[in-house]
């Protein structure tokens, strides 16, 4: 799933899609890649060892699909049918790495978590929250170096009241020009519900992922990649308990 | 096929797949995941042929065709676009950056890579 709005922008295709469009292809391409892969399996010179290997890439290929319509789904119920409550976000981090893991493993990267002592409960629902993260780490996945690291980082602002979880890679450099369109795309991801084909469909997903929980999502760009974020309040009511 | 081609795509596992099917073609292979990269492999490889993912993350495809007709020597390598957008390109629109031939990745057999290959150096 893209992330960075700069792949239906930069595409050269004038085209104009509804969201149902920029869903199918976002899904067209694991679709592609399992096609291929199949017809691959079908080749009886290859050893068991290299068997094993496409069978597992087709695993983690489907998974990611399945990621995905399980999102569009959410976003075609009711999003109040997800209620917000006090959730762990360390609890929810260690989550997404437990899940990614595997995946990272077959690309050759590694997902960790940064250490973090203690944080306080933030007001959210756990697994829209987990979605978001897991469309992060997802994402960073194609853009950090090969046998690179992605890290999941949590840290505590504005005085206490919010809790930022980032997604950090160690990628290329962003160009001025890619980051302009990648922070246009963050600030006007409503926007993008009107013309999705503008935007990556995970910001999107993201973006209204993190409003229904009163959070909001950004990005930051380092000298040698970036980190995507989604901040949500504090929960003070299990604070004070 | 004894020859060099370089492979400019950004999901490595179809990169592996394209690799062993060319390989077994008898292709010497070369793979950049990215188009900020490419450029260096190519210089050094000087392929017979270039395979470009239309859709690639960061930098696009159409940035690295500009760039690769701005160097006299790698201007005339031959390019063939692999692509979902296949259905939205006509050959006519990307010739004049050196696209030779477009292959369709929903629709494409592993034999039509190397035929695609094949077909662009003759």
């Amino acid at each position: 799933m893209s992330l960075r709005g700069e792949r239906y922008q930069g595409s050269g295709a004038s085209t104009s899609v509804s969201a149902i469009g920029v869903a199918a292809h976002e899904l067209k391409s694991p679709l592609v890649l399992l096609r291929q892969l199949s017809i691959e399996l079908s080749d009886m010179s290859l050893s068991q060892a290299e068997r094993q290997r496409i069978a597992d890439q087709m695993k983690h290929i489907s998974e990611r699909g399945l990621r995905l319509t399980s999102d569009l789904t959410r976003l075609e119920s009711q999003l109040e049918l997800f209620s917000v409550e006090p959730v762990n976000p360390l609890d929810v981090v260690r989550d997404v790495r437990s899940e990614l893991s595997g995946l990272y493993m077959a690309k050759g990267r590694e997902l960790r978590v940064a250490r973090v002592r203690h944080l306080p409960p933030v007001i959210a629902n756990r697994d829209l929250l987990r979605r978001i993260v897991l469309n992060f780490a997802d994402n960073a996945l194609h853009y950090s170096h090969v046998d690179g690291m992605v890290e999941l980082q949590a840290q505590l602002l504005n005085e206490r009241s919010i809790v930022r979880l980032s997604v950090r890679d160690y990628g290329p450099y962003i160009s001025s020009k890619e980051w302009r369109v990648l922070s246009g795309t963050l600030k006007h991801v409503k926007a993008a519900h009107q013309r999705p084909q503008s935007s990556g469909l995970g910001i999107y997903i993201a973006h209204e992922f993190a409003s229904h929980m009163n959070g909001s999502i950004g990005a930051t760009r380092h000298q040698n990649g970036a980190s995507f974020y989604v901040d949500l309040p504090v929960s003070h009511q299990l604070a004070l308990v | 096929m004894n020859m060099n081609v370089v492979i400019v795509e950004d999901d490595e596992w179809l990169a592996e797949h394209y690799i062993r099917v060319l390989k077994r073609a008898g292709c010497r292979v070369e793979h950049a995941p990215h188009a900020v990269g490419a450029i260096a492999v190519i210089d050094k490889v000087q392929p017979a042929v270039i395979l470009l993912d239309m859709l690639l993350t960061g930098t696009t495809a159409m940035a690295l065709l500009h760039e690769l007709q701005s160097h006299a020597d790698l201007a005339s390598i031959p390019v063939v676009l692999i692509t979902n957008l296949a259905e939205q390109i006509q050959l006519d629109d990307v010739e004049q950056y050196g696209v030779v031939r477009i292959v369709n990745k929903a629709t494409m057999q592993p034999d039509d890579i190397v035929a695609a290959v094949r077909g662009a150096v003759l």
